[in-house]
């Protein structure tokens, strides 16, 4: 398995364009912190990680990384090299997933702390503790996310499923309707502190979080096991 | 090693219909055009596509097996390979998938002169450049049994194609099974031990000698004859004219084409016609004739 990730590691620690647009994208985001703590918003950290981490940042960048590890190609396709070596496609599509969401996951959540820490504000929880928090639902929401787009991946040719996932995140995740449920947005919004779908808990929304990263992960593996 | 058990299988444009073949230790080739299904036949011995009905059995076991799986290794005609990494680093990760341990990156590549691009990142790679590494890699391996090549001469690396033939021979050696799809029938005769006629998706005929499938291919053989001069082809045109063996004939500059049923028979015809005409041939080649053209030459669709 640890040979297997070898491959979906190196695309993204070898893909120069892939780090210059994962650090615009999180440059981004401390700007519009630095931005919330220079107006002195009481809630600065809230607004800052609600309206433009979770709402774009977020799956922006779990949207790249995993473009990233799969060298910006269908799920299929980004197995082949590790296939036509001889590994099983449901084990390459696992470790090639594992990696996408770790990789999210660690960008994710050091992304929401920075933006929790510089965006502060008088009436948000002390600072340490909202980073911590911040960077436990980014992390979580970023490795939802990856396992998402994972599965977009293994629809069309070039992986256009991926897309097609990003904007249907977008159109059903804004409410708080029962169409939010099965997307990742409306569960990381409700982690970030935002408007809960369905009334759930925060608790209730990371339940659902590492669900939804589970069924992508299995259902994004099964296509791979079946059509490569 | 491989056995296909009355197999059909779909891929469009290919379909494989009631194939049956067996094929052991050694080197086989599989002689058609891309469109009779070589492809198809090669994705279904490694497990890439499924059959719909028959059933294909590959190194004792199912070409799904994760174990068969690392034994099988393909050389397609656009290989994949690991794009981030360098040469070595993929032979490396390849060797490790495999279970193949100890095994020096260097010497593997020697094998097809191609040592030099084991620094090289594979994206840098040509298309030829590629497939001479993935044929190293298939050929060195000591853990793979069954190897599939489509067209092992064609987009090759010019260092790797003088070496493949001996590559593969030394392989089969080794008891694994080296299996050639080439529509080059000049190819498949300089690689293989016996060979396989694939014609719009089944095997037509099996021979250890290429010159025994003209005549059971049902399509006949064409052959091409270059005399020095144009005027040398056109004497050479009239002089086959009229011949029984001939199903038909054409001329073009200074070549000249000509079909029938039997590439024995077709020499022999060339051969009077130039010492009658006092023509000098300065090389002869045999033809494959394509499915799709064979059936519009029989006025089919």
């Amino acid at each position: 398995m640890i040979e297997l990730a070898r491959l979906p590691l190196c695309r993204l620690v070898r893909t120069r364009r892939a780090w210059l647009v994962l650090a615009a994208w999180s440059a981004l985001g401390l700007w519009v912190a630095a931005l919330a703590r220079a107006q002195g918003s009481a809630h600065g950290a809230d607004r800052a990680l609600i309206d433009a981490y979770g709402f774009l940042l977020l799956p922006v960048l779990s949207y790249v990384a995993v473009g990233a590890a799969l060298g910006a190609r269908s799920l299929r396709a980004a197995l082949a090299p590790l296939v036509a070596f001889g590994a099983p496609p449901g084990r390459a599509a696992g470790a090639t997933i594992a990696v996408a969401s770790l990789a999210s996951a660690a960008i994710g959540g050091a992304l929401a702390a920075g933006i929790a820490a510089i965006a502060h504000g008088a009436a948000d929880a002390p600072r340490l503790r909202d980073a911590v928090a911040s960077a436990y639902a980014g992390g979580l929401g970023a490795a939802a996310y990856a396992c998402w787009f994972s599965l977009g991946s293994g629809f069309g040719r070039r992986g256009g499923g991926r897309a097609l996932l990003l904007i249907a995140d977008w159109a059903l995740g804004e409410g708080d309707g029962a169409q939010g449920f099965f997307t990742p947005r409306a569960h990381v919004r409700n982690l970030l502190g935002g408007t809960p779908p369905l009334g759930m808990t925060e608790r209730a929304s990371a339940a659902a979080l590492v669900l939804i990263a589970g069924a992508c992960a299995a259902a994004a593996t099964w296509l791979a096991r079946r059509r490569t | 090693m491989i056995t296909l058990d009355r197999v059909a299988a779909r891929r469009s444009p290919m379909t494989l219909s009631d194939l049956s073949a067996q094929w052991g230790p050694g080197v086989h080739s599989i002689v058609g055009a891309p469109a009779d299904g070589a492809a198809l036949l090669f994705g279904l011995v490694c497990g890439a596509s499924s059959p719909r009905s028959g059933q294909v059995r590959v190194l004792d076991g199912s070409p799904t097996d994760a174990s068969v799986r690392r034994r099988v290794a393909r050389i397609d005609f656009d290989p994949s390979l690991p794009e981030p990494l360098r040469v070595a680093e993929a032979l490396s990760l390849a060797a490790k998938i495999r279970g193949d341990a100890g095994l020096e990156i260097g010497g593997r590549l020697a094998i097809l002169g191609v040592e030099t691009l084991a620094a090289r990142f594979v994206r840098s790679l040509s298309l030829a450049e590629a497939r001479a590494v993935c044929a190293a890699e298939a050929l060195t391996s000591p853990g793979v049994r069954a190897i599939v090549v489509l067209e092992p001469l064609v987009a090759m690396d010019p260092r790797a194609a003088r070496r493949i033939g001996d590559a593969m021979r030394s392989a089969a050696r080794a008891g694994k099974c080296v299996l050639v799809a080439s529509s080059s029938l000049r190819d498949a005769a300089e690689l293989a031990d016996d060979h396989a006629l694939l014609q719009s998706g089944r095997i037509v005929a099996r021979s250890s000698s290429i010159e025994a499938l003209y005549g059971v291919s049902g399509q006949g053989v064409r052959l091409r004859v270059f005399a020095r001069d144009d005027d040398g082809a056109r004497t050479l045109a009239a002089g086959l004219a009229g011949i029984a063996e001939l199903t038909s004939l054409e001329r073009s500059g200074t070549s000249v084409r000509l079909r029938g049923a039997s590439a024995t028979a077709l020499a022999e015809a060339v051969a009077h016609a130039a010492v009658a005409s006092d023509v000098e041939v300065i090389e002869m080649r045999v033809e494959p004739i394509a499915a799709k053209q064979a059936l519009a030459a029989e006025g089919g669709p």
